[in-house]
């Protein structure tokens, strides 16, 4: 055993140094596309809403009062609108995706008028008492609500010497009450809606509940699908959206920060901004 | 002549088409059940389907023989909804007939154990890939699906799941125990349900090829591999010869880090710690260099009809290279200390065992067939992709116990290795013939080796480049069947963890 704990202090300090700084990776593995849809044409818009394998670009109206609207929440990460329009569609080159209010996940342009981000009026505001209760130590509980199993590949990640969740006091929970959040993965299935339902009951308040992946935000290339009773908003209370197929590990280190006010939701599908 | 055209020569089968190494038969429904008796006694059945929709419903049966590059597809048309049971004279044939009835409504007449597979409450007269269901409102209420227990004196249950402890996926468990041993394991699969296969009907090629890359993370690519490749079959779109370098090296990438993955989660089951950390950080490796050759972790996005969307980048191909003198070194080193930690083997030895005898009817794939006696690998025995033009060796084992799995899984990470250095020793400057994806009507088998084992996806396509009707058969299909026998053949509560992570099944895989 000796020679274990000798390997492990050999192989020396791998964890990364975000939040503090900036981490390389972070540009190698995109998190989200960002749209500048004001660079298309109404031809160009067509055709790369063509090409799109979900619902995250979507053509509204006709060529004279219509336009284009992008969605982070539906992007599957599939780049094919980024290598067909490089000037309209880009990797974000950073991590921080997360969001708190689904509208800002969306962005449209409209051929009479320049871009237009579609922010949500009613912005979900997370409550600022469970914020505070939670900003040093954070217990989640994971629900597969009908993954691929990617996002649970990252989220298992999230405890290697790569990113080591605990330095930053977020712990997974196996038991609902002890938990604080409910980070949910999946298009909550028909046969995984009530487990789902019974573990959110379970849990003492207050509760934050966090949607991890397309999936469980919009359905992602699910989104209709007959046993798909998602997306989550639709079923419980979300307060934090995390987009991504499967959001990287840097990307839910972030969304959990956000969770509990330790970081900003600074991503606009347009382009970033101050913060919500 | 080879074991399967003696066979179907034999049996008098008619000759249903073609395509290389795709030999096609068809015959009378009553003559159906002989035939593929017959043939499961010379050869491997590697799948059975069901076509339902405007047509009469139609089975096929696909076989390999061992040591034979060619499949065997066997399909016989239906005059109504019932048909005799295979499952008698062929055990494997279980699973996929309780798919069938399931799924498509269609009755196995005689079968001994027609419970559900994986509907849990479900309107009787509604199979999901028969009913015109268009919004989730049209399901009525169901029918409770039975999970069976052991009753008897001092006998309890413990349930585990569906929603698990950690980041696992969904999946129920329920422990028959008389206080340490494990009587028996009851499981109830189905939670993750999403009937993929149905939601690409009449979509695309593309758009269908975006779900076969999302049936399973993991193994996004191999599914998405095999998909492609009975796509390109079916319309006869040849390859260019860097496009399939290009694959080999991302499905034996993948093969890596699911086997790191893996056996990172059997290290932290047994309590070893360090060895997981170690493990999960060779994994992460391997998916940053994937991220660095195709901008996803998961090598999503990277595959198309015809070749790939682009072509890998020279400077991450470079990277790559450097780094496996590198894995192989860690990779060595931790193997060397697993061997020499008793404590680690005491946990894996004769823990979870899955005897040759028992495994045998059940055609495993993958390191959990090797682990049996199964001497199958799609790599050797179908090659597809650039497998012709590298070596490697295959193990076989027949212990069938979690330090079986753990072996096969560390001689495979060191092929892998040798496979990757070879590909980047030779690699093609370029494709040579200009990428073809002009889409034919047409169907054909695809296959793959994914890190759990062979991969086999069915498609047949519409004039229009659209999928009609879409087949997987992913190897946790497979794999899950015997997996309740090996978690109670004499094993403790203690065990089970154990038994998971030396599994490694996916339930994404399975209950699509």
């Amino acid at each position: 055993m000796s020679r274990w704990i000798a390997l492990g202090l050999r192989s020396g300090v791998r964890t990364t140094r975000y939040p503090s700084h900036a981490d390389p990776e972070a540009e190698i593995a995109p998190s989200a596309v960002i749209a500048d849809l004001a660079a298309l044409t109404p031809a160009q818009a067509a055709e790369v809403a063509d090409l799109c394998p979900t619902s995250a670009i979507t053509i509204e109206g006709d060529r004279e009062r219509g336009g284009i609207a992008f969605d982070a929440g539906q992007c599957v990460m599939c780049g094919r609108c980024v290598r067909a329009f490089p000037g309209a569609f880009a990797f974000s080159p950073h991590p921080e995706v997360a969001v708190r209010s689904r509208g800002n996940l969306r962005v449209a342009a409209h051929w009479a008028g320049g871009s237009t981000p579609a922010v949500d009026a009613a912005a979900a505001e997370l409550k600022l008492r469970s914020q505070r209760l939670f900003r040093r130590s954070l217990h989640i509980r994971h629900v597969d609500a009908g993954s691929c199993n990617g996002c649970e590949s990252e989220l298992q990640l999230l405890g290697s010497p790569e990113y080591d969740l605990h330095r930053l006091g977020l712990f997974f929970t196996p038991t609902p009450r002890h938990a604080d959040a409910l980070l949910v993965t999946g298009v909550v299935t028909r046969q995984m809606e009530q487990p789902l339902r019974d573990t959110y009951d379970a849990m003492p308040g207050p509760k934050i509940v966090v949607a991890a992946g397309v999936c469980a935000i919009g359905g992602g290339v699910f989104e209709g699908g007959f046993m798909v009773n998602g997306p989550l908003d639709r079923i419980l209370p979300v307060d934090v959206y995390v987009p991504g197929c499967p959001p990287t590990p840097l990307a839910l280190l972030h969304g959990l920060l956000v969770a509990v006010g330790r970081g900003a939701g600074r991503y606009r599908a347009g382009g970033v901004s101050d913060g919500d | 002549m080879t074991t399967l055209r003696d066979a179907a020569h034999r049996l008098g089968l008619a000759i249903d088409g073609a395509a290389a190494t795709e030999l096609r038969f068809r015959c009378a429904p009553e003559a159906f059940l002989g035939a593929v008796t017959t043939l499961a006694a010379e050869a491997v059945l590697a799948d059975l389907f069901a076509v339902t929709g405007s047509g009469p419903p139609s089975l096929t049966v696909v076989f390999e023989a061992v040591g034979e590059p060619e499949w065997l597809l066997l399909r016989t048309q239906l005059t109504g909804d019932s048909f005799p049971s295979l499952t008698p004279a062929t055990h494997v044939a279980s699973w996929y007939e309780r798919e069938i009835h399931e799924m498509h409504g269609l009755q196995p007449a005689g079968h001994p154990a027609l419970a559900r597979l994986r509907l849990h409450d479900w309107p009787v007269g509604q199979p999901p890939m028969r009913a015109t269901l268009d919004r989730r409102l049209d399901i009525g209420p169901g029918v409770p699906s039975v999970v069976p227990i052991v009753h008897g004196q001092g006998v309890f249950q413990l349930p585990l799941g569906p929603v698990r402890s950690g980041p696992q996926e969904s999946g129920e468990f329920l422990f028959n125990s008389g206080g340490e041993d494990l009587v028996a394991v009851s499981q109830l699969l189905g939670f993750k349900l999403r009937v993929v296969e149905r939601l690409a009907e009449g979509r695309t090629v593309d758009q269908a090829l975006n779900l076969a890359e999302r049936l399973a993370g993991v193994s996004a690519f191999s599914n998405a591999l095999a998909f492609v490749q009975a796509v390109e079959r079916a319309s006869a779109i040849n390859v260019g010869a860097r496009s399939r370098a290009a694959r080999t090296l991302m499905n034996e990438l993948e093969r890596l880090h699911n086997h790191f993955g893996d056996i990172s989660r059997l290290a932290d089951a047994t309590g070893l710690m360090v060895a997981g950390a170690q493990y999960a950080s060779l994994k992460e490796d391997v998916l940053r260099r994937c991220a660095e050759l195709t901008r996803h972790r998961y090598l999503r996005g990277i595959l198309a009809v015809g070749g790939l969307q682009a072509p890998l980048p020279a400077i991450a191909l470079q990277t790559l290279r450097r780094r496996l003198p590198d894995w192989l070194r860690r990779s060595e080193r931790l193997e060397k200390l697993l061997e020499e930690t008793a404590i680690f083997i005491d946990r894996v030895e004769t823990t979870g065992v899955l005897t040759r005898e028992y495994a045998a009817p059940h055609n495993l794939v993958g390191p959990i067939g090797r682990s049996t006696g199964a001497d199958r690998d799609c790599r050797r025995d179908h090659p597809y992709a650039a497998y012709d033009q590298v070596i490697f060796e295959v193990l076989v084992k027949s212990q069938g116990d979690a330090l079986a799995r753990l072996s096969i899984r560390l001689f495979e990470i060191r092929q892998s290795i040798r496979i990757l250095e070879q590909l980047l020793e030779s690699w093609p400057e370029s494709d040579e013939t200009a990428p073809s994806d002009s889409l034919a009507t047409g169907e054909a088998l695809g296959w793959s080796e994914g890190a759990g084992g062979e991969t086999l996806h069915w498609v047949a396509l519409t004039g229009d480049g659209r999928i009609a009707r879409w087949r997987a058969r992913p190897p946790a299909f497979v794999n899950w069947h015997p997996y309740a026998e090996a978690c109670a053949s004499g094993n403790n509560l203690t065990d089970y963890p154990v038994i998971e992570a030396s599994f490694g099944l996916s339930h994404a895989e399975f209950d699509r």
